[in-house]
């Protein structure tokens, strides 16, 4: 079996440009003979990283770096926008039951990295935002 | 990986099934939307949604199945997901949104649990 490998990509703004983060994780798991469904969280935690570094980079940053080191145990998600930032703590925590009547149902990726990762880790400030996001994977 | 996102609806008995295809984002959740909008207005209250070929979604397009919970909850109906991948399946969970929907391991399942 092989050991780690990482993909380094720089993703445009574009529509559903999350995909081709996706479609490489798939190819490096199956590299490693990782089953599919061992990496089926991973992909809605490296989607929901994306997504988020674009929305945080604002109009004027119009890309986002993103790397993954992947071994049979465990994969490194990192993600960079080059934003404006912004305070992780004054970001509401969802809550379903206010969500329904409420105009704004989204705001859901930070709860979802964090709840559904081994170790998240968030760094924010002027220069842009960094999340590494740690999934075991056996 | 295609994960072009596509769906197709069926009537049974007034009740609602709609089955989706590849990725659900902001396209795919608008479209679930809309589909869904378009029997609501005819008085359908009862939704299965079939995610069995979407292994993939994100929280925005999940934001639009919220506004389908809420139009259903407002007019006392009902909606249930079926064909849940795992990771999929966590992912409502943690958002709560079977606090306010079911889930069901085949849409003959749901479709009986009415």
């Amino acid at each position: 079996m092989a050991g780690a490998v990482t993909l380094k990509i720089e993703l445009p703004k574009i529509p559903d440009i999350e995909l081709v983060a996706l479609e490489g994780l798939d190819r490096l798991a199956k590299h490693l003979e990782i089953p599919p469904e061992k990496v089926g969280e991973a992909k809605i935690l490296i989607a929901e990283a994306i997504i988020n570094g674009f929305e945080h980079g604002g109009n004027d940053n119009d890309r986002v770096d993103v790397e993954f080191t992947i071994d049979p145990k465990e994969l490194v998600i990192f993600v960079r926008d080059y934003g404006k930032g912004f305070e992780p703590s004054d970001i509401e925590n969802p809550d379903i039951a206010k969500k329904p009547g409420g105009r704004n149902k989204r705001g859901w990726g930070l709860k979802l990295m964090e709840s559904m990762s081994d170790d998240f880790r968030i760094e924010s400030g002027p220069a842009g935002t960094k999340i590494t996001i740690k999934k075991l994977l056996s | 990986m295609d994960q072009e996102f596509s769906l197709t609806s069926e009537l049974r008995d007034m009740r609602l099934v709609i089955a989706t295809s590849g990725y659900v984002n902001n396209v795919g959740g608008g479209a679930i939307s809309t589909e869904f909008g378009r029997h609501f207005d005819t008085g359908v209250r009862e939704v299965v949604i079939n995610l069995a070929q979407s292994k993939v979604v994100n929280s925005i397009g999940m934001s639009f199945l919220l506004e389908i919970l809420e139009k259903l909850h407002e007019a006392g109906g009902k909606l249930i997901f079926t064909n849940l991948d795992p990771a999929v399946e966590k992912m409502l969970t943690i958002m709560g949104i079977f606090n306010l929907a079911g889930k069901a391991a085949t849409v003959d399942e749901a479709l009986k649990s009415f």
